[in-house]
């Protein structure tokens, strides 16, 4: 009975102990340092929402992006830096504190220019160390801050105006007001959930004078909304106790946005662009806004008051004035007359002067940054802001493979993931105008289907003819007008590489590549006539079609079934048919917890099981910001949430793991989350990858790269995540782990890149070397610890620098092998710094750590494309290796006439009477050695002639780096420098028996030290 | 190549015994208590570093001297030629020109910036109050896998291109051992300028009761010590810029 007792307590302990070692590892501590890749593209760049000066320092400039947080120049907008990205990259306002601009820097997150694709923001944040460090200061709920004021002379005194909630009533609007620096703030001016502050700005030469505009604004999936008679200009002259609406000589009825500006130079002067029915455009007021005039109602000033809201007036003169729009417009009267600004991207969101000089100009469009040197009359683009934005990526089987993309207001897109010295502007291919939306690759053959805006064109695009075709489809006798989702899913089928999908409220199928299209479901949506507004905008219209709705957004057909199709509707509708169309079944009713008609953004159907997917449901646009993330694995007769705490933001888009199905990879507003162990906990990666919003994820199968395309920071790429599925319980409590990797291929390739000039921005290349991936349970930071490869007799090859780093680390070997030895000279010889590659086979990896030693084997392989068969490569490694030991016992050679000079010129310094035994040695030893090395001259153009050392080692590079088996020519050059070799050896074998015998003997009758070097092996060492 | 001339090796302290550090002023306390103390550190007067460097494929031998008072020298040992590549005797830095192999004085700017550095040694936190450095303890944050003090280190404004720019560096201490691992700096010039280079430091050991840490890398090279000589005996030509040749 006492024995059963202690088995069970036993089992009990073993039970807690084992539940009690379970590692469950999150972040940094999992990742390690597994990093991502930034490869844009720049060339486009992406919309801009603010510009800021640094007011006494011209060098110094801020961008606030749509999506891609906030950057930095400091060389006058030549090159931007981004300084914002552990935190939400959507940014509305950037504002300098005039009284300690080098250090304090405020920044309101949330976009302002209000277009359905707009991320969120959640607060305000403040650095004091010009951009090292942020602080969160608050408004958590404000989602877009329009305007941050700060008095010029107490910074301690800010005003912050909240445009709010773009999706729904809001409470945390309008303005505010702290008089300590940001720990207190007072709501100063609020008129309902409603209603935003849309511009605030403070008159420069008195800080209680503020002129705020109110806006009154809404957007649904369907619809938007602007104006309202809420919408209005207001005035305090008491720092924000009292306000008076300011619309003497405004027109009458309902109001929308309204930009407003004091000229710096001449506060009296007012500036104001009302959007309204009726007398809209630009009104000036010359008395502090007391009465106001109407100006101008050119296009230019009075388009789309929710994207182009503002209007900025030179610092120094009162009559220039530009205001964002299409193209821009600038004013040299004071307003009354407009011209549009020099050509560059369109969309101008903002624009800034150089503090010192107004010819210099910078602007802020849908298309980056652009600077202008006289007056905004020709722009310049800034080449190094990445911040395209992705709605969504695909990508190819090619070696390397493509990435595949549409952006917003920038077209669709193609690149390569790897390209040599980096992946350049010219590297891109344009595939689509207008907004980008879905590019997919044909599986087999040189075409690439590219949708644009609201499937205005679906393009079958061959690459090979250069030849474009829309292949859109049209309606059909019989059925109803056909609704698509300004981002239009297209789809390709795994199963018939001609097969296409596209959805509208229909599902359409082709299976010869969009020639002819079939519909093969009835509306699958809810087709909610509410939501079918045709009349947008509100007091402006605004028709794009980028507001249609009730229509399909996502399409997935099961890779192991082709019968089985999901689609997700953007009014939340999760369709289904088992049987290739003819039945379909809403399974939406299943989902647990899910608000009725929310969006379905994303269904990955699995590749593990038939009845298995997920589905993304995104609520941002009915103002639900949570994340829904479920899984079926029966149909979608039940689903579970696969959402935790971990998560943070709304999210759009999963992918599975094709090896693991315990590992998800899932992107939300607010950046990328992984989870390995079937969404029981998620892990942000934060490494060097930003608080970016991820729109689209795809996984290469080849490479399992995880490529992400982000809306506001271009194409990262997590390369090979494949590491992450050897993570169990069992290699989370080992001290090291080595992760198996597959072979790694010696790619024969060799080409030029480098295009791209300094200012440009250039994405990083994969690693083309082998890697030695390990996980650390402990980050090693006592003690030596080091990496070494041998061969598999335990020759040490070359020695690595380890990764330390708790998690996993990743280490490169790039094939070679140590150096040679080389003859010191005057100068370098640039071919003695190659090292042999290491030839195709094993290796051992050996990890010394304190006295313990770990070691795991990996592979390398030659090119399988390569054309150099295995005799020639024998013949290349066995001639390398015989020039690498000529350049060994060549150094040796010039070490050993070194030494002996050495001694007999100390010899000579002190023993004048050797003065014959010694200059003879010096001089015959000099005599040889200018034959051996160059001992006069520089590395550049005051080079000496090349002696044998510097054409040993060129023939030397020369031979070790190509793949190819040495050329005749290659092996005559050999057998001349060979022979020089041996000519010196002999030489130096009659000196060192005449010159240096006598001088030996001197020595040793003298009772000297003897000439002394070191043997062969010990120099080599 | 243009790194050789950037061969900076930071100067680390470590500390051994963990303390329920409060705030910045307890990690640095107690941090000094435990490296041998204070007192050892300030009398200090210099240090010789061998060890190689590895970039770009190439593993360059080097030894390195650091003088309480700024002077340093860095040697390095190219092809079989072993000269001094750079140094600084309190007046002058200099640094060889990688055309001509030949000295060359550093310009006006990169020379006041050498003099500034000589504060920094052998850590810009001993007495950093009395150098007019300002220290902060940011927050904990995971680097290296590992949970972090974070601690900002704002020290004397550098010079660049005509202006003066702050000069602000993070060390990340262990919060288990309290000893830095990691040092983020910001780059001031060339392509990467604005961006911020992290420095991986680890292989802590002993050197005369003073600890070290033997491996220092970043994206661009690694540094593997193989010897720290505390107090060494050097000759001052070493550092003076050898006029005429």
């Amino acid at each position: 009975m006492i024995q059963k007792y202690i088995i069970a307590g036993a089992l009990l302990c073993a039970t807690v102990s084992i539940k009690a070692q379970e590692v469950v590892l999150k972040g940094k501590e999992l990742f390690g340092n597994l990093e991502a890749r930034h490869i844009g593209p720049a060339l486009m760049s992406g919309r801009i929402i603010d510009l800021a000066n640094h007011p006494t320092n011209s060098r110094i400039l801020y961008a606030g992006a749509a999506g891609g947080g906030v950057w930095k120049s400091t060389d006058g907008g030549a090159t931007f830096a981004p300084i914002f990205d552990e935190h939400a990259q959507s940014i509305g306002a950037i504002t300098v504190d005039p009284n300690d601009p080098d250090n304090t820097i405020w920044v309101g997150t949330g976009e302002i220019w209000t277009r359905n694709s707009v991320s969120v923001g959640d607060g305000l944040y403040v650095t004091k160390d010009g951009g090292a460090n942020w602080k969160k200061v608050g408004f958590d709920k404000s989602e877009r801050i329009s305007s941050i004021t700060i008095n010029p002379s107490n910074s301690n005194e800010i005003y912050v105006g909240v445009l709010g909630a773009l999706w729904g009533d809001s409470e945390e609007r309008g303005i505010y007001k702290t008089t300590d620096g940001g720990k207190n703030w007072e709501k100063i001016l609020y008129i309902d959930q409603t209603t935003g502050a849309g511009d605030l700005v403070m008159d420069p030469q008195n800080p209680d004078v503020l002129y705020a505009s109110m806006w009154e604004f809404r957007r649904t999936a369907w619809g938007f909304n602007s104006g309202g008679p809420n919408s209005a200009l207001y005035k305090t002259t008491d720092g924000g106790k009292t306000w008076n609406k300011i619309h003497n000589g405004f027109p009458e009825g309902n109001l929308g946005r309204i930009a407003v500006a004091v000229a710096p130079s001449d506060p009296k002067i007012v500036y104001a662009v009302v959007e309204s029915k009726k007398d809209k455009g630009l009104y000036k007021s010359e008395d502090y806004g007391k009465s106001w005039k109407l100006l101008n109602g050119d296009f230019g000033l009075v388009v789309r008051p929710f994207y182009f809201s503002r209007i900025v007036v030179d610092p120094k003169n009162p009559d220039i004035l530009v205001k964002g729009g299409l193209n821009g417009s600038i004013s040299r009267d004071g307003g009354k007359t407009f011209k549009n600004l020099g050509a560059m991207h369109s969309d101008i969101h903002d624009i800034i002067f150089d503090i010192n000089n107004s010819d210099r100009m910078y602007v802020g469009t849908d298309g980056g940054v652009y600077r202008s040197w006289d007056g905004g009359a020709t722009l310049d683009m800034v080449d190094n802001l990445p911040l395209s934005q992705f709605y969504h990526i695909s990508v190819d089987n090619e070696e390397p493979y493509n990435v595949y993309g549409g952006l917003q207001d920038n077209g669709s897109w193609y690149g390569p993931s790897s390209s040599p010295g980096g992946i350049e502007a010219r590297d891109w291919t344009r595939v689509g105008v207008g907004d980008g939306f879905r590019v997919l690759r044909h599986p087999t053959k040189q075409i690439i289907y590219s949708e644009m805006q609201g499937a205005q064109n679906l393009w079958r695009y061959d690459i090979a003819k250069n030849q474009t075709k829309n292949v859109k489809p049209l309606k059909v006798k019989g059925k109803a007008d056909l609704r698509f989702n300004w981002n239009a899913p297209i789809a390709i089928s795994e199963h018939q590489p001609d097969r296409l999908y596209i959805g509208s409220q229909f599902l359409h199928v082709s299976e010869d590549q969009g020639d002819n299209w079939k519909i093969i479901s009835p509306d699958l949506t809810t087709n909610d006539p509410a939501k079918q507004d045709k009349e947008s905008g509100g007091i402006s219209k605004d028709k794009s079609g980028a507001e249609t709705h009730t229509t399909i957004f996502t399409i997935a057909e099961s890779p192991l079934d082709e019968k089985t199709i999901w689609v997700g509707t953007d009014d939340g509708n999760v369709q289904i048919t088992t049987d290739g169309g003819k039945n379909w079944t809403n399974v939406v009713e299943n989902v647990p917890n899910l608000p009725k008609n929310t969006w379905v953004y994303h269904i990955e159907a699995s590749v593990h099981n038939e009845g298995t997917a997920y589905a993304v449901f995104d609520g941002h646009n009915n103002n639900d910001m949570n994340p829904y993330v479920y899984k079926t694995t029966d149909y979608g007769q039940s689903w579970k949430s696969l959402v935790t705490d971990d998560i943070i933001g709304f999210a759009r888009n999963i992918q599975e793991d094709y090896e693991n199905e315990d590992i998800l990879y899932l992107g939300t507003e607010f950046g990328l989350f992984i989870t390995i162990d079937g969404g029981k906990n998620w892990s942000r990666f934060t490494n060097n990858m930003p608080a970016t919003a991820v729109h689209f994820i795809d996984l290469q199968k080849k490479t399992n790269d995880l490529v992400l395309g982000t809306h506001g920071r271009g194409v990262i790429i997590i390369d090979d995540i494949s590491p992450l599925r050897q993570i169990n319980q069992a290699t989370l409590n080992k001290d090291v782990h080595f992760f198996d990797t597959k072979p790694y291929v010696v790619t024969e390739e060799g080409g030029f890149g480098g295009g791209s000039t300094e200012l440009q921005f250039v994405g990083a290349n994969p690693s083309s070397s082998a890697q030695i991936i390990y996980y650390l349970k402990k980050r090693h930071t006592f003690g030596k610890m080091t990496l070494s490869i041998e061969d598999m007799a335990g020759n040490e090859i070359v020695s690595l620098t380890p990764g330390k780093s708790k998690g996993i680390n990743i280490v490169d070997w790039n094939f070679r092998t140590k150096g040679p030895k080389v003859a010191a000279g005057k100068t370098l010889t640039f071919g003695g710094f190659t090292a042999p590659r290491a030839p195709a086979g094993s290796y051992k990896a050996v990890l010394s750590k304190g006295k313990n030693r770990y070691e795991t084997t990996i592979e390398i392989k030659n090119d399988p494309n390569s054309i150099v068969t295995e005799s020639e490569r024998a013949q290349q490694q066995k001639i390398a290796k015989a020039l690498f030991d000529d350049m060994e016992e060549l150094a040796y050679l010039v070490y050993r006439i070194d030494e002996i000079i050495k001694t007999a010129e100390e010899l000579k310094k002190n023993d004048p009477k050797a003065e014959k035994i010694t200059s003879a040695v010096v001089s015959k030893l000099n005599d040889l050695k200018k034959t051996l090395v160059v001992t006069t001259g520089d590395n550049y153009v005051n080079e000496a002639e090349p002696e044998l050392r510097e054409k040993l080692s060129e023939l030397y590079a020369e031979v070790a780096n190509q793949f190819e088996t040495p050329s005749a020519g290659q092996l005559e050059n050999k057998a001349i420098l060979e022979a020089q070799l041996d000519k010196a050896l002999v030489t130096f074998k009659t000196i060192q028996e005449k010159e240096v015998d006598k001088l030996e003997k001197y020595l040793a009758k003298n009772e000297k030290p003897a000439v002394t070097y070191k043997d062969k092996a010990a120099f080599l060492k | 190549m243009n790194t050789l001339k950037t061969l900076i090796v930071a100067l680390v302290l470590a500390i051994i015994a963990p303390a329920n550090a409060q705030d910045v002023d307890e990690i640095l306390t107690n941090y000094f208590e435990n490296t041998g103390g204070i007192e050892k550190w300030k009398n200090l007067e210099g240090v010789k570093m061998v060890g190689v460097m590895k970039m770009q494929g190439m593993e360059i031998p080097f030894e390195q001297v650091m003088l309480k008072d700024g002077k340093q020298a860095t040697k390095i040992d190219l092809q079989g030629q072993k000269m001094t590549w750079s140094a600084y005797d309190g007046e002058t830095s200099w640094t060889r020109n990688q055309m001509t192999m030949e000295p060359e004085k550093n310009d006006s700017e990169a020379n006041q910036n050498m003099k500034n550095l000589a504060k920094e040694w052998p850590s810009p936190f001993l007495n950093y109050k009395d150098k007019g450095f300002t220290v902060e303890l940011v927050g904990k944050e995971t680097v290296d896998g590992t949970e972090a003090f974070k601690i900002k280190v704002v020290k004397d404004p550098v010079v660049k291109d005509g202006q003066e720019i702050p000069n602000i560096s993070h060390y990340y201490f262990d919060t288990e051992n309290f000893v830095p691992i990691v040092i983020e700096e910001e780059v001031q010039d060339g392509p990467m300028k604005g961006q911020t280079v992290k420095m991986i430091v680890s292989d802590y050991q002993e050197v005369d009761g003073l600890y070290f840490p033997f491996s220092q890398s970043n994206q661009f090279q690694s540094m593997e010590f193989k010897e720290f000589v505390l107090n060494p005996e050097i000759e001052e030509s070493l550092f003076v810029f050898p006029e005429g040749k």
